[in-house]
């Protein structure tokens, strides 16, 4: 009997890591390390035991299984990982569950610095850093909601305060050492 | 100098100002003269917490500096951040857990004096010769609202009791997990929240998977909205069945999803509120005053109701 297929949103079939054939080739041996620079804790002692996938909301309706993804981390298996789109809602459910004491959304993040270091960026991460680096703020001021805000008697917000400019200098040095605006591709938006 | 002990900064971050003013207004009018008059005032050269779906998810020294920076602020005050915001709270209390490392403070004090900031935490009191410094107490405005005002005195300013309100309680994950930061609440079993809206009069209901995501965090909401959109969707259908009149929560991230997200698939949606809001209506306030409109589902039937119609 073949089993029922299970779809999930926006067309993605669930693949099980299994049935896809890995070669040494495929593997990077380090990924372990580099998630420990970039502040995920050791992705080895991960005992594959799913209490992570059990828990998380986002398993229930993608192919996104927490589990799969520690294991590739431990193969090196960079390929599978980053074509998983971005979706950790980082509500840390996996790091209350995991008897290993490993903190799975933290090493999503971490994955997520080394995706961006390999030029892999959102775009929604491109705006934020833009409107952060404009308006101090990594949501865009509204005028509807200025109108608003004027009708409710509530002061304009910070971004049109006159003295706010220094503060936008300030986060614009801030950003420019962390050598972030490179990073991201947002240097021209700095001027230092 | 040593801090004055409930004296407090508005954080109120980035949605809440440029998207739920009715927030920013009943916080102000529940902490201000009119509410609890507590010791609080603004601060305007704060900036993005910074969000750490975005930045921390990305380059964790950038967000620490941006988060240091905002911590500086407060601690040159001597006052301790009040947040209205999930997100506000993690990110910042999580900074101010990274500074504890000396190594780490050295580090980011040598990029801030680039901007002439330094954080060296708040001084408390001298032992000897050696000044005794706690890092900037970053408080959620639930937390402030519970431990420090305390519902007696919520209940005692509760002009109009909102009776037969049925509301259904949504923490956010942020409020309680990691559960080393989110520590002034029960992670497994919190009630801050509850126990307000009990105070104001109303009912709250008990429902299916009450601590589950909302769905919009981590970036979920900016890169997969349909993945965040069904997340929103499995909590509305376990909320209605409950039969909820109203959402309430303490982080206005959760709210912009639940109040966008509903547009997605319900033609009518269960209003959705910030805590400040419904106890702001509970002492009085005119609703006029609390921004409805700029809300997606639409707060009439809520409204309808607390009239008594």
């Amino acid at each position: 009997m073949k089993e029922a297929e299970k779809v999930f949103i926006g067309g993605l079939k669930e693949e099980l890591i299994e049935d896809k054939v890995i070669d040494e080739s495929q593997l990077e041996p380090g990924l372990a390390e580099e998630i420990i620079k970039f502040g995920g804790k050791d992705v080895m002692t991960c005992l594959q035991c799913g209490n992570c996938t059990g828990v998380c909301p986002i398993s229930l309706k993608i192919d996104y299984k927490t589990r799969n993804i520690i294991k590739c981390c431990q193969f090196g298996l960079k390929k599978y990982i980053f074509g998983t789109r971005w979706v950790c809602a980082t509500c840390y459910r996996c790091y209350e569950h995991c008897p290993a004491d490993l903190n799975p959304a933290e090493v999503m993040i971490a994955l997520r610095h080394i995706a961006v270091r390999e030029g892999i960026i959102p775009p929604f991460v491109k705006t934020a850093a833009t409107n952060l680096v404009r308006y101090g703020q990594s949501v865009r001021p509204d005028e509807e909601i200025d109108k608003i805000r004027k009708e409710l008697g509530l002061a304009v917000v910070h971004t049109h305060d006159e003295g706010f400019k220094s503060v936008i200098r300030e986060i614009q040095v801030l950003v420019h050492a962390s050598k972030y605006d490179k990073l991201i591709g947002i240097q021209e938006e700095i001027k230092v | 100098m040593t801090i004055a002990s409930n004296s407090y900064l508005y954080f109120f971050g980035c949605v809440i100002p440029n998207r739920y003013p009715g927030i920013e207004y009943a916080v102000r009018w529940v902490t201000g003269k009119d509410g609890f008059d507590l010791d609080v005032k603004d601060h305007r050269e704060f900036s993005c917490c910074p969000v750490p779906g975005i930045f921390y998810s990305t380059d964790k020294d950038t967000w620490l500096l941006l988060a240091s920076r905002n911590l500086v602020l407060a601690q040159d005050e001597r006052r301790q951040i009040m947040t209205v915001c999930n997100g506000c709270l993690a990110s910042l209390s999580k900074a101010t857990e990274y500074l504890q490392d000396p190594k780490m403070m050295g580090k980011v004090n040598r990029t801030l004096a680039q901007i002439g900031k330094k954080y060296t935490g708040i001084p408390v009191r001298t032992e000897g010769k050696r000044r005794v410094v706690e890092p900037v107490k970053v408080r959620h405005y639930v937390d402030v609202m519970t431990r420090d005002v305390g519902l007696d005195a919520i209940k005692e300013k509760t002009k109009h009791p909102l009776k037969n309100i049925r509301v259904a309680v949504h923490y956010g994950c942020h409020y309680l997990r990691p559960t080393e930061h989110a520590a002034f609440d029960d992670p497994n079993d919190p009630v801050m929240i509850d126990k307000i809206v009990e105070a104001c009069g109303a009912t709250s209901v008990d429902y299916d998977d009450r601590l589950d995501c909302c769905g919009a965090g981590g970036g979920v909401r900016s890169h997969v909205v349909d993945l965040a959109n069904a997340l929103t969707q499995d909590k509305c259908i376990k909320i209605s069945a409950a039969g909820a009149d109203c959402i309430v929560t303490g982080c206005p991230f959760c709210l912009l999803q639940f109040d966008n997200a509903q547009m997605s698939f319900m033609k009518e949606g269960i209003p959705v509120m910030h805590v400040s809001q419904l106890q702001a209506l509970a002492m009085g306030i005119d609703p006029i005053s609390l921004g409805f409109d700029t809300h997606h589902v639409s707060a009439h039937s809520f409204l309808r109701k607390l009239r008594g119609h």
